[in-house]
């Protein structure tokens, strides 16, 4: 089989493993798609790029059936088709190695990698072990590993589990006749570098039997190992680079428009004082079910990040300051004096806000109001006594509805029927209504919205913390947390292993942060 | 705190519409107004098969019956606003009734308040013992019923006391201003207190809130534990109350007496549209929900049900109300 096509002037190729015209899909407030196209040639790794929110989750599942569009085709080499289901996929070719992995840990690889489709490996209901493991080495030999098809998938490296991954997606090649096309999506998010060379090695190897969609995060790595880039943005298709003299710098500006300005995360206005600002929270030796010996200082008027893969314990250290998680020991002090971390209602008496990832369960009420959701917490600055009095509420909500721009027809409309942005903006209130906070905690503030909606979240995050607020940020993306913070705590394994300092000028990259997050 | 007004556009508006769409539909409209219409048709109904039944006389005599399961279900909705359910009402309120008719011998005009009091806190202790054991409401509530029922039998020697002194209750027994009878009235009187309090008060929303979404209630640093005893303690009040109301009526308490209660209540909670997956609905629902219950109560002989029919009728309502209000497209789970 030959490598890359040549053809160049590519018309309506039927040559194309996979095209996609026009995809759109609607979600309740969000436009996930918004008229998406995407060409896969024969034999290319087309990387696939986008800020969270960008739409290219919702374009993945689409394109395995787990997500039916609303209008819009998808064209499997040069024939429409229908995808309901991931079966369905398989049959055309294409599979997808998830991002989080679906292995069944207890299984050997040779049982995960021929699951749900055993072909000979079963006969009558019974199990062939023989001819499995003959079939699952078949995939590995594929893929040139060397994993012990008998193992058991939880004794495996991460890095193994991938390959038993994508030997098990390699499969749907019994079901077609054509080369398959594989989507990667964001498969070196948790490898070390050793491991995503082997990674990218065993992605270019698949380039001589298949089409691979690569997505990923890390804009260097999608210039690394693809042969073209799609930029996605808002639910469409911004544009296509080869990535043959492309920069980061150059994918990263198709990624977030051109309407953005360079100063995505409003570094500008930071202010920098010389003295440092006293330490506003102090924690020693926070120990929880998930964390260990967290020690953590947070000055006031300082933005420091937490980064960690998942099962870091991050969240949990963010939850545990609000009380929402049981601490077993340690000491947090702020402003000098001990926090009552036995619940929440401590922490918020002692001016401590929380904005919690999952914004429509935990974060709003989705059929109350926009005031009730905004005084929510901070009742006594509605109240005279212990009576609400709507005037005083009318007042101060019209305030803040303003002074967030927050775009609701009215302070009584339901706060479901706002979009993603516009919720996030009244729940941020709530803690800023009193005037009282010291503390902020942001567990993920940014998930779900928009550009420009995130845009004026990273602007309200700036103006907090000049005017002293303290506060934590679990970022969305390692750009993020590096953009927004100070100062960085690395945590591995529910320790805080590591703490990257990151003033404005002087900001570490991506791939500094990842070397001491595995 | 001084934060400068945010005058920046968003860079990409169109992306994002500010509201999505989403007023009331018509049928939510009419499941809003459902309770009322459903007491009128009713009413309608039962005129048209005895014309005799719109009169004052028997008119009053509905409401009169109607008072206890007012107060019962006014006060076990605010545990259903909550998200929770207390299925001990009825037991609760049949204890009572052998509390009040033992003690009031003893303790005479008092023992009214005293027997409130009791069934308050027994209801607290059943909200403690569902926040802090962290045990589902109604599984609490459901060993609450058997050990109510139980306690109730043991101490009235599982047969009915007398109430001898019908002075500390005769006032019950009379009407306000000639014809609205006082229980009524008070039962009136318990909905729109309680009502008007959490309506003033940050009340409403705790409650609202803790109902629709707990985690978000607790994260918001509300006080759900609170609020959530708080509620089983009116709740249980409420049981006492009625109890009050039932012995009076009756000149006994009987460890039996408010047993089969606990359906009608509960159906009239749902008739009245509060949801019973919490946040959503109303005390004053639930007092419509009570009169069109107890119209079907008194209804059903006029038109030649047998009584026997009775339960298979609030089996019936309670699962269609339910049916009708729960909007199931945004319930994931179905317990």
């Amino acid at each position: 089989m030959t490598s890359v096509t040549t053809n160049l002037q590519d018309g309506p190729a039927p040559v194309n493993a996979l095209e996609v015209r026009g995809l759109v899909k609607h979600y309740p407030g969000v436009k996930a798609l918004d008229g998406v196209d995407l060409v896969v040639r024969q034999n290319e790794v087309l990387g696939l790029a986008g800020e969270n929110g960008a739409g290219k989750s919702t374009l993945l599942k689409a394109l395995v059936g787990l997500v039916r569009p609303d209008a819009g085709e998808i064209w499997v080499r040069g024939e429409k088709v229908k995808l309901r289901s991931v079966v369905d996929a398989a049959d055309h070719g294409i599979g997808m190695v998830f991002q989080e992995q679906s292995l069944v840990p207890n299984l050997t690889a040779a049982e995960n990698i021929v699951l749900g489709s055993e072909g000979a490996g079963v006969r009558r209901g019974i199990y062939r072990w023989d001819t499995m493991r003959k079939l699952a080495q078949e995939q590995l030999d594929k893929i040139g590993s060397h994993i012990d098809p008998l193992a058991r998938t939880d004794s495996l490296s991460f890095a193994d589990r991938q390959m038993v991954e994508i030997a098990k997606v390699l499969r749907i090649e019994e079901r077609t006749s054509n080369p398959p096309v594989i989507i990667l999506d964001e498969p070196t998010s948790v490898l070390e570098s050793a491991e995503i060379e082997t990674l990218f090695t065993q992605v270019r190897r698949l380039r001589e039997f298949a089409s691979v969609v690569f997505v990923s995060h890390r804009l260097d790595e999608v210039l690394d190992v693809c042969d073209r880039v799609s930029v996605l943005r808002g639910g469409q298709s911004v544009g296509e680079v080869p990535t043959a003299g492309a920069e980061p710098a150059d994918l990263h500006r198709m990624m977030i428009g051109s309407t953005g300005s360079d100063d995505h995360y409003h570094e500008g206005l930071a202010e920098h004082s010389d003295e440092p600002a006293r330490p506003r929270l102090v924690v020693k030796s926070m120990s929880g079910s998930t964390f260990r010996d967290v020690d953590l200082e947070v000055r006031a008027g300082e933005i420091v990040g937490i980064v960690g893969v998942h099962g870091s314990g991050r969240e949990d250290v963010c939850r545990a300051l609000f009380g929402a998680e049981p601490t077993l020991s340690g000491e947090v002090t702020l402003d000098g004096e001990k926090l009552d971390l036995s619940g929440t209602r401590g922490a918020v008496a002692s001016g401590v806000g929380y904005v919690p990832a999952e914004r429509k369960i935990e974060g709003m009420v989705g059929p109350m109001s926009v005031a009730d959701n905004m005084m929510l917490t901070k009742q006594k600055a509605r109240c005279t006594g212990p009576m609400v009095v709507p005037k005083k509420q009318a007042t101060l909500v019209d305030q803040w509805i303003e002074r967030l721009s927050i775009r609701t027809p009215h302070r009584g409309t339901q706060i479901g029927r706002l979009s993603g942005g516009n919720q996030q903006k009244v729940v941020l209130a709530r803690w800023l209504v009193a005037g009282d906070i010291r503390l902020l905690l942001l567990d993920h503030p940014t998930r779900g919205l928009d550009i420009g909606a995130r845009s004026e979240v990273y602007r309200l995050m700036r103006e907090l913390a000049n005017s002293g607020v303290a506060t934590v940020l679990l970022a969305d993306s390692l750009e993020e947390a590096i953009g927004m913070s100070d100062r960085i705590i690395v945590m591995n394994d529910g320790r805080a292993t590591k703490e990257v300092s990151c003033p404005s000028g002087g900001k570490p990259t991506p791939l500094d942060l990842v070397k001491e997050m595995v | 705190m001084s934060t400068p007004v945010i005058t920046e556009p968003a860079s990409n508006p169109a992306a994002e519409p500010a509201v999505v769409t989403g007023a009331p539909t018509a049928a939510q409209r009419v499941t809003s107004f459902m309770p009322v219409i459903a007491l009128v048709a009713l009413l309608a109904a039962l005129t048209i098969a005895d014309p005799d039944f719109l009169t004052q006389r028997s008119l009053t005599a509905a409401v009169r019956t109607s008072a206890p399961l007012v107060v019962l279900a006014a006060g076990a909705t605010l545990v259903v606003l909550c998200g929770g359910i207390d299925l001990s009402i009825a037991a609760l309120c049949s204890l009572s009734t052998v509390f009040f008719a033992m003690w009031l011998p003893d303790l005479g005009g008092l023992t009214i308040l005293v027997a409130v009091a009791a069934a308050g806190a027994i209801g607290a202790v059943q909200g403690i013992a569902h926040v802090v054991l962290r045990i589902p409401s109604f599984v609490v509530t459901l060993g609450g019923m058997s050990i109510f029922s139980a306690v109730a039998l043991v101490i009235s020697d599982a047969g009915p006391i007398r109430v001898i002194d019908r002075d500390a209750t005769g006032w019950l027994n009379l009407y306000v201003a000639g014809y609205l009878p006082m229980s009524f009235f008070v039962a009136l009187l318990v909905v729109a207190v309680i009502s008007l309090i959490i309506k003033l008060t940050p009340l409403e929303s705790f409650v609202r809130a803790t109902g629709y979404s707990e985690s978000a209630a607790r994260l918001a640093g509300t006080p759900v534990d609170a609020v959530k005893v708080a509620a089983f303690t009116v709740s249980g009040a409420c049981a006492g109350l009625a109890a009050v109301m039932l012995a009076s009526r009756n000149f006994s308490g009987s460890p039996t007496m408010a047993d089969n209660l606990l359906l009608p209540a509960v159906a009239a909670i749902v008739v009245g549209g509060t949801a019973i997956t919490g946040g959503h609905g109303s005390l004053w629902r639930s007092l419509a929900g009570a009169l069109v219950v107890t119209l079907l109560r008194v209804g059903l002989p006029i038109v030649g049900v047998p009584s026997a029919w009775e339960q298979i009728l609030y089996g019936a309502i309670i699962v269609a109300a339910v049916a009708l209000t729960l909007d199931r497209s945004k319930v994931l789970i179905i317990k």
